[in-house]
C-alpha cells in the first residue's frame, strides 16, 4: 500500500510538470500581449516595449521557462502582472468561496442522488423510477445558469427569501454564509444529482440481480438489510469513481455557477487572468487543480478498499 | 442517554449565539448599510491610474487621489488642490502653490516635491497632454514647500486644461516614493490624498474593492461642479462590486443589494424602467462617439478614394440601433464631437441620412479596389463593435467589397491592432471603438485625432497639412481662436479621411432612488456629493 501511494505521489508531480510546461507554452503562443494590454489601445510603441521590460516578457521563452520553474520550486507561484499581488494570496482569497461551494454541491449530489439511485433500481420499471429518469433527464439537459436565473428570480426577487449573488465567509458567521451558498449550490447540484443518481441505479441494478441476492431474499433478509448491507456495498466502487470525478471537476468547473451567482472563486479568478493574459495566475491555478484533481483521484483509489475488501495495492 | 426538547433547545440557542458573534462583532466595526453605497463599475486590473489608460482605473484614481485642477461641469479647468496660481508677463512661467489641509492618507503633507514628481511621471506616461508638458516645459521644479513652477519654452495656452483634464490617465497627484518609480512600473500603494482611503484588508482584486470616507479630507469651500469645486463625501463607504453578469447584477439592483449599476446593457432598460424603485439617469450627457479606423498603410485603405467611400457608406443610425435605443443616439459629423466647444460642420457634406452606398460604390471603383481581402475586427466581448462590425461587413459585400469578420478577444485584439503589416501577415483592414465626446476637444493630446503617420495612432493616416495646422493647438490664446483653428483642421480632417464616425450614444446609468446627488461627467464617475436615504 505505502508504495502504492509513494508511485501514486511521483506521479503527481510528474503530471503537474507536464501541465507547467503545456500551460506555460500554450500561453505563449496565444495571440495577445498583457504589455499591450496594459498600455491601453493609446499606448505608444516605447511604452508597450518598457512595459515588456519591465515583466520580463522580452527574455527568450527557455529562460523564462527556466524562471518561473525555479520560483515554483522553491515555493513562489509569482505575482500577477496586473494587481502586482502574489498568485498564491490571490488564489487564497478565491479558494475559501469555490471549494465551500464544492462540497456543500456533493453532500447534496451524493445524499440526494444515491438515494435516488437506489430507490429507482428498488422500483425499477414503476413510477417512481420513470419519474426519477424524467428528472435526471432534466437534470442533465437543463444548463446550470438557466437554473441559477430561475432559483434567483423565485427565492430571490419574488419572495425575497434569499439573497441574489455574493459570497459571505464562514468567519462572518455560519447562517450568512450558508445562506449566499443555498441557491448556488441547488443550481450546480442539479446535474451532479441526475449523474450520481443514473450511475447509482445501473450499478444497483446489476447487484440486485446477482444469485446472491436472490439467496439473501430466500433467507428471508429485509428489504433494509438487502439494499444497504448486500446491494449498496457491492454497487459502490463505480459511485466511488463517478463521485470522485466529480468532486475533482467541480473545483476547477464552478465557472458558470460562479458567474451567475457572482461568487469570487477560482473560476472566476482564472477566466479573468485568462482575458488579460495574466500568465502567472493562469499557471498557478491550473497546476493546483491538477495537482488537486490528481490526488482527489488516489483518494477515491484508496477508498476503494473501504468498500471493496477483495481489492488490495 | 436521552435528549430532552428542553436540552435540544438550550443547545440550539448556545449554537446560535456563537454562530452569530463573528457577525454582532463585525457590525460594531463595519458602517450601516444606509451609510454604505454599492456600486457596481466593472472590473479594473491595475491599481494606478497614471501608468494605466482604463477608466476603470481613472475611477479608482478618482476616489483615492486628487488633481491640481479639475475641470467644471462647463469642462472648464478650476484649481482643486491649487490654492492659488499666477503666470508671468511673458506667459511663459506658471507658478502654483498648493492649499491648505492638503494631506497624504498615511498622514504626512502632500509637497511640492511630491507634485513635481507626480508630473514629470505622467509626463512620460500620458502620450497626448503630459507629453506635450515635457516637450513644452525648460524647467519644472519646487519653490518652497507648497509652491512649484512650471516653465515653458514658448506660451501654451492651454496649459491649464491639460493639468486638470479629464482624459485618462489624468494628472493625478502621488507621493514623491511613489511618482519617482517608472512610468512603465505600476503603483500598487494605494495612498492618495482623495477624498477616499482605500481599504486594503477588504480587497478582493477582480471581486470587491473598498473606499472609506477620508475623515481628514478638506474640500474645498465651493460647492461641486463637475470635478470641480468641494468633494463632500456624505456616505462612510462605498463598496465597488464587480459582477461580470448583468442579469444577476440587475437582479441584485432590483433586491436592493446594490445601488448601482454603472452601464447596464441597453435590453435591460425597459425593466430598469418598469421598477418603481429604480431610475434610469444618464450623467454623462456628453457621451460617446464611436468610430472606425482603417489601417491607411495597406490596400484597400492606403488610397483616400477608399477612405472616402467608407465615409459615404455608413448609415450612422443604422450601426447605433444594432445595439442602442433610438432615443440615447445621434449621428455626429464633426471631428471634434457633438459637444465641445470645438464642433462644427466644415466640409461635412459627406452626410446624408442613411449612408450614399452607390456613392460608396463608385468611390472605391475610383479607388482601383480590385477585390482585395478587407478584414474586420470584431471585438466579440463588445457588445457594440460585435454587433456593428456584422453589419458592417453585410454593407460591404452589398456593394461588392470583400469583407470577412475576425472574431478576437480584446487580449488578442491588443496585439493585432499594432500590425501595421498586410492581412497575410497578420495584420487587419478595420475595428470599431469609442471614446468620450469630450476626449474628441483634445485636438493637442488625444492620439485619436493624430495624421503624423506611422508615428501616430492606429491606422496610421498621414497628412502634413493637418498637422502643420494641429501643431499650433497649444499656442494660440483664445478660445475663439482655437474655435476658428478647429474649422480648419475639420476642413482638412474630412479629405484624407483618418476616421470614420458612427454616431454618438449617451449610456444612463441605472441607480435605486435612494442614491441621489450623482455628479454626471463625461468619462469619469465621481464617488463625493452622492447620498444614500
Amino acid at each position: 500500500m505505502a508504495t502504492y501511494i509513494l508511485r501514486r505521489i511521483f506521479s503527481t508531480i510528474a503530471v503537474m510538470v507536464m501541465v507547467g510546461v503545456f500551460v506555460f507554452l500554450l500561453l505563449r503562443l496565444a495571440p495577445g500581449d498583457p504589455a499591450a494590454i496594459i498600455a491601453g489601445d493609446k499606448g505608444t510603441p516605447e511604452m508597450i516595449a518598457g512595459i515588456r521590460e519591465q515583466l520580463g516578457l522580452n527574455e527568450p521563452l527557455p529562460v523564462q521557462f527556466v524562471h518561473w520553474a525555479l520560483s515554483i520550486l522553491s515555493g513562489d507561484f509569482g505575482t500577477s502582472i496586473f494587481t502586482g499581488l502574489p498568485v498564491l494570496e490571490l488564489i487564497s482569497q478565491r479558494l475559501e468561496p469555490t471549494v465551500s461551494l464544492s462540497i456543500l454541491t456533493m453532500i447534496l449530489s451524493v445524499t440526494t442522488g444515491i438515494s435516488f439511485g437506489i430507490v429507482a433500481a428498488w422500483r425499477a420499471g414503476g413510477l417512481i423510477d420513470r419519474i426519477l429518469t424524467v428528472f435526471a433527464t432534466l437534470g442533465f439537459s437543463v444548463p446550470v445558469f438557466v437554473v441559477g436565473f430561475f432559483l434567483i428570480y423565485l427565492f430571490a426577487i419574488i419572495s425575497h427569501w434569499l439573497p441574489v449573488q455574493g459570497y459571505q465567509p464562514i468567519d462572518h458567521g455560519f447562517g450568512p454564509w450558508l445562506v449566499h451558498l443555498i441557491l448556488p449550490t441547488v443550481a450546480l447540484s442539479l446535474g451532479y444529482i441526475a449523474f450520481i443518481a443514473r450511475i447509482a441505479r445501473a450499478s444497483m441494478l446489476e447487484v440486485l440481480s446477482e444469485d446472491y441476492m436472490r439467496t439473501a431474499a430466500a433467507k428471508g433478509a429485509s428489504s433494509y438489510a438487502m439494499l444497504f448491507h448486500h446491494a449498496l456495498k457491492n454497487a459502490g466502487v463505480p459511485i466511488l469513481t463517478v463521485i470522485g470525478l466529480s468532486f475533482a471537476s467541480l473545483v476547477g468547473g464552478v465557472v458558470i455557477t460562479e458567474t451567475v451567482f457572482n461568487i469570487p472563486g477560482v473560476g472566476r479568478l482564472v477566466v479573468d487572468a485568462i482575458n488579460n493574459r495574466d500568465y502567472p495566475i493562469i499557471q498557478g491555478v491550473l497546476i493546483l487543480v491538477s495537482a488537486l484533481y490528481v490526488l482527489i483521484n488516489l483518494a477515491v483509489d484508496l477508498s476503494y478498499t473501504l468498500v471493496d475488501p477483495r481489492i488490495r495495492y | 442517554m436521552t435528549i430532552s426538547r428542553r436540552d435540544l433547545i438550550k443547545v440550539g440557542l448556545a449554537a446560535g449565539t456563537a454562530l452569530s458573534i463573528p457577525s454582532v462583532l463585525r457590525a460594531q466595526t463595519a458602517p450601516a448599510a444606509a451609510r454604505t453605497a454599492r456600486m457596481v463599475m466593472g472590473n479594473f486590473t491595475d491599481f494606478d491610474p497614471v501608468f494605466s489608460a482604463a477608466y476603470s482605473s481613472g475611477n479608482h484614481g478618482l476616489a483615492i487621489y486628487d488633481t491640481l485642477f479639475a475641470l467644471d461641469s462647463k469642462l472648464m479647468p478650476q484649481p482643486q488642490m491649487v490654492g492659488k496660481w499666477g503666470v508671468s508677463d511673458d506667459k511663459k512661467t506658471y507658478t502654483f502653490e498648493l492649499r491648505d489641509g492638503l494631506g497624504w492618507h498615511d498622514g504626512t503633507p502632500v509637497t511640492a516635491a511630491d507634485c513635481v514628481a507626480s508630473i514629470r511621471r505622467w509626463g512620460q506616461a500620458d502620450t497626448g497632454g503630459g507629453r506635450l508638458i515635457m516637450e513644452r516645459a525648460s524647467d519644472i521644479s519646487k519653490i518652497d514647500d507648497k509652491t512649484f513652477a512650471i516653465a515653458l519654452k514658448e506660451p501654451m495656452g492651454i496649459l491649464l486644461d491639460i493639468l486638470g483634464k479629464a482624459s485618462t490617465p489624468c494628472l493625478f497627484m502621488m507621493r514623491e516614493k511613489d511618482a519617482d518609480r517608472p512610468a512603465t512600473e505600476s503603483v500598487n500603494s494605494n495612498i492618495g490624498s482623495g477624498p477616499f482611503k482605500f481599504n486594503h484588508a477588504l480587497a478582493k482584486p477582480g471581486a470587491t474593492f473598498t473606499y472609506d470616507r477620508n475623515e481628514a479630507y478638506v474640500p474645498r469651500l465651493e460647492p461641486a461642479d463637475g470635478f470641480a469645486g468641494g468633494k463632500v463625501v456624505n456616505v462612510d463607504r462605498v463598496v465597488w462590486d464587480n459582477i461580470a453578469d448583468q442579469q444577476t447584477a440587475f437582479a441584485a439592483l432590483q433586491a436592493g443589494e446594490v445601488d448601482f449599476l454603472l452601464e447596464p446593457s441597453a435590453d435591460l432598460y425597459p425593466a430598469i424602467e418598469g421598477d418603481p424603485n429604480l431610475d434610469l439617469e444618464v450623467l454623462n450627457k456628453a457621451g460617446n462617439v464611436y468610430f472606425m479606423r482603417m489601417n491607411c498603410l495597406q490596400k484597400p485603405f492606403d488610397n483616400v478614394k477608399a477612405r472616402q467611400a467608407m465615409l459615404h457608406l455608413i448609415d450612422q443610425e443604422a450601426f447605433m440601433r444594432t445595439t442602442f435605443p433610438q432615443e440615447y443616439i445621434s449621428t455626429v459629423t464633426s471631428v471634434f464631437g457633438s459637444h465641445t466647444p470645438y464642433s462644427n460642420d466644415e466640409n461635412t457634406g459627406w452626410y446624408k441620412k442613411g449612408g450614399d452606398p452607390e456613392k460608396a460604390k463608385q468611390l472605391f471603383k475610383e479607388a482601383g479596389y480590385a477585390g482585395e481581402k478587407v478584414v474586420i475586427i470584431q471585438a466579440t466581448d463588445v457588445p457594440f463593435t460585435n454587433n456593428a462590425t456584422q453589419l458592417l461587413a453585410a454593407t460591404l459585400r452589398k456593394i461588392g467589397v470583400n469583407a470577412e469578420l475576425l472574431p478576437l478577444d480584446s487580449a488578442a485584439r491588443s496585439a493585432r491592432y499594432r500590425n501595421k503589416g498586410p492581412i497575410e501577415s497578420g495584420g487587419w483592414s478595420i475595428f470599431m471603438t469609442f471614446e468620450s465626446d469630450y476626449e474628441r476637444g483634445d485636438a493637442a493630446g488625444n492620439p485619436t485625432l493624430n495624421a503624423n503617420g506611422e508615428e501616430g495612432w492606429l491606422g496610421w493616416p498621414k497628412s502634413d497639412e493637418y498637422e502643420a495646422l494641429r501643431a499650433k493647438w497649444a499656442v494660440v490664446k483664445t478660445l475663439e481662436e482655437r474655435k476658428s483653428l478647429a474649422r480648419k483642421m475639420q476642413q482638412e480632417y474630412w479629405n484624407f479621411v483618418g476616421t470614420v464616425l458612427l454616431g454618438e450614444v449617451v449610456s444612463p446609468i441605472a441607480r435605486r432612488k435612494t442614491l441621489t446627488g450623482l455628479i454626471g461627467m463625461p468619462g469619469l464617475t465621481p464617488m463625493w456629493n452622492m447620498q444614500k436615504a
